[in-house]
């Protein structure tokens, strides 16, 4: 099988200003979880460290850089799901840790459980000497200014939806050389969320998930609506009829768009490596690399294709 | 449309005081259909049959829920509504009485979807909700059973969430609701958050399809989604007791997880189904009370006064 990796690093109207620096993140992401695969690891290996690529840098919102809720802190959701058993860590509302989607991990493989959250989380993060960082490690002068902004005006989540100032979820989704899919998505949640707001990321078959017999699939966008639908089972689902992933991506946003109103984004991966990225919103960045081709896109309909040097 | 209301009280190898869970259910059955009969809506009925069960020290939800590894109470709860699949949860929150009450706020009140924790208990506060002891919602029976296991496993697992409790509703509109609530697992992880606040795992409605509330082992739940599951099946021309069978069988052998659901169509056809052992189940339809708990059995009874009766 070869191995194909795809990541984004949210879905909403991405002002030209970060515009570069989203596309730099995404590429760069892909690349390092397209390095893990080819050297035989896993796709929860690779999906693992693509994403982690991009909780550290400080532009996306999960980990460093994330938005903060209505008191100023940050609080971050996180889901990896391992496609060959259904196997899903998931995180929400967790502070001072700046690679949540590893501490999801920690979860499948140390817990009986699937998610934790809030406080618990906090307790087995230091029950497993999990590395802490201070909250302010974690804020970006961007977002300070971004949530100071939104005080300012009292703005709610409603308006902030598909304005240029949500910046959303990052994440990732791969097939392996033998034909294992996984997904992971990472978060820090709207800005001026309210404390413990859960969004659609670390909740499984909304925010992600993977099915060795289906494909896998990670969605961003107004997490709200995204949970109302389900959205990356919906997409499965449809795959699972014998939709492309492209037409299944299609179906499951517009669907989305008309029953509750909500726009967002979504990457996919079929089981035979077959690949998408579609959106809604004005603007998604992705990347994706599969044989020696690179390719990456921003705008509605937008393929960039780099071929990369032979290894 | 004939208006119809379905209530489970969970399900596991053994329900201990098996006589009490059946007789709870149809009394929150009854409990939800009265509310439509006084003109409530899906959503009202759902709520009213669920804080039913909350209250209800036998079941584990709301007052009797299972304790956590520091013998805290720490419950979920999800609320849908099929008309606008507009849904409401809250997890892993403490020292409220009706955690399904609270979800329904969330989602009437909030622009979000979900609150967890400290964020939820935050919010409890600021809608002026009561604050109860940690000690009133313990039990007997649930500090017995947390002194029983010793450490948390999948099998106390399935059989101490024999006790989250759930309701699907058909009302006369043609609306649909779905409530869960829970309690979750002996001995769990501080933070745990099972199925049950989960959409599309441990509920889900949708006025297109049907709705349905389920129970069971929550980790195996959560990596099938089940309800999303039975209305998917069921989106594809399955009936619900097919879309049922057929959720819970794949469940057993892709994650080796044992369950239970109901679920009601939106045409009103219903099913109440579950591969652990037992599952205390009601229904109200056309004036006749239908409840059992093991496989097979499936007793009715006329209501002694189906209009009127307050």
């Amino acid at each position: 099988m070869k191995p194909v990796i795809m990541v984004h690093g949210g879905a909403y109207a991405i002002p030209d200003a970060f515009a570069d620096e989203c596309m730099a993140a995404v590429k760069t992401a892909a690349l390092e979880g397209f390095k893990v695969l080819v050297s035989g690891r896993s796709a929860v290996d690779a999906v693992e460290s693509s994403v982690r690529s991009l909780e550290d840098n400080p532009i996306l919102n999960a980990g460093h850089g994330a938005a903060l809720n209505t008191n100023g802190e940050v609080e971050l959701d996180a889901l990896i799901m391992d496609g060959k058993t259904l196997a899903a860590g998931a995180v929400s509302s967790i502070k001072n840790i700046s690679n949540p989607v590893t501490f999801a991990r920690s979860v499948i493989e140390k817990t009986e459980h699937v998610m934790l959250t809030g406080t618990g989380a906090d307790q087995f993060a230091d029950c497993q000497g999990f590395p802490r960082v201070d909250t302010n490690e974690l804020i970006s002068e961007k977002e300070r200014r971004n949530w100071e902004h939104r005080k300012r005006y009292g703005e709610g989540v409603q308006e902030q939806f598909n304005s240029q100032w949500v910046h959303d979820t990052v994440g990732a989704v791969a097939l392996d050389s033998e034909g294992n899919v996984a997904c992971a998505t990472s978060t820090g949640g709207m800005c001026n969320k309210m404390v413990g707001r859960v969004g659609d990321s670390p909740i499984i078959g909304s925010g992600g998930y993977a099915d060795n017999n289906i494909g896998a699939v990670s969605c961003t966008g107004h997490g709200e609506s995204i949970m109302k639908v389900t959205l990356a089972r919906l997409i499965l689902f449809h795959m699972e009829q014998g939709k492309s992933a492209e037409e299944a991506a299609e179906e499951g946003l517009h669907y989305m768009g008309s029953r509750v109103g909500g726009g967002g984004g979504a990457i996919v991966v079929g089981r035979a490596g077959d690949w998408t990225a579609r959106f809604t919103t004005e603007r998604m960045a992705w990347a994706s690399v599969k044989e020696t081709t690179l390719s990456y896109g921003l705008n509605p309909n937008q393929v960039e294709v780099k071929l990369l040097q032979v290894v | 449309m004939v208006p119809v209301v379905v209530v489970h009280g969970g399900s596991g190898k053994a329900l201990t005081r098996e006589e009490f869970c059946k007789l709870g259910v149809q009394e929150a059955a009854l409990a939800g259909y009265h509310v439509l009969q006084q003109g409530g809506s899906a959503l009202d009925a759902a709520e009213a049959a669920v804080i039913h069960l909350e209250n209800n020290p036998i079941y584990n939800a709301g007052f009797g829920s299972a304790l956590n590894e520091l013998k805290d109470v720490e419950m979920d709860a999800l609320i849908v509504d099929g008309r606008t699949l507009d849904c409401g949860a809250v997890a892993a929150v403490r020292r409220i009485a009706n955690p399904i009450a609270l979800s329904r706020l969330v989602m009437e009140k909030t622009n979000h979807v979900c609150l967890a924790g400290e964020g939820a208990s935050r919010f409890a506060k600021a809608m002026g909700i009561k604050e109860v002891s940690e000690e009133s919602l313990r039990t007997e029976y649930s500090i017995k059973k947390w002194e029983e296991a010793r450490h948390f496993n999948e099998d106390s697992g399935e059989e101490s969430k024999s006790g989250t409790v759930g309701a699907v509703v058909l009302d006369s509109k043609g609306d649909l609701a779905s409530a869960t609530s829970t309690g979750g697992m002996v001995k769990k992880m501080v933070g745990r958050v099972g199925d049950t606040p989960v959409i599309g795992c441990g509920g889900f409605a949708d006025n297109l399809v049907g709705a349905v509330s389920a129970t069971g082992h929550g980790e195996a739940i959560m990596k099938v989604t089940l309800s999303r599951l039975v209305i998917f099946h069921m989106e594809q021309g399955m009936s619900p007791s097919q879309a049922a069978d057929t959720a819970l069988e794949y469940m057993k052998t892709r994650v080796k997880g044992k369950g239970g659901i109901i679920v009601i169509s939106k045409s009103g056809e219903w099913t109440a189904k579950f591969t652990n052992r037992r599952m205390a189940w009601a229904t109200v339809k056309d004036g006749i009370l239908h409840y059992g708990s093991q496989h097979g059995e499936h007793n009715t009874r006329p209501l002694a006064n189906t209009s009127g009766h307050s």
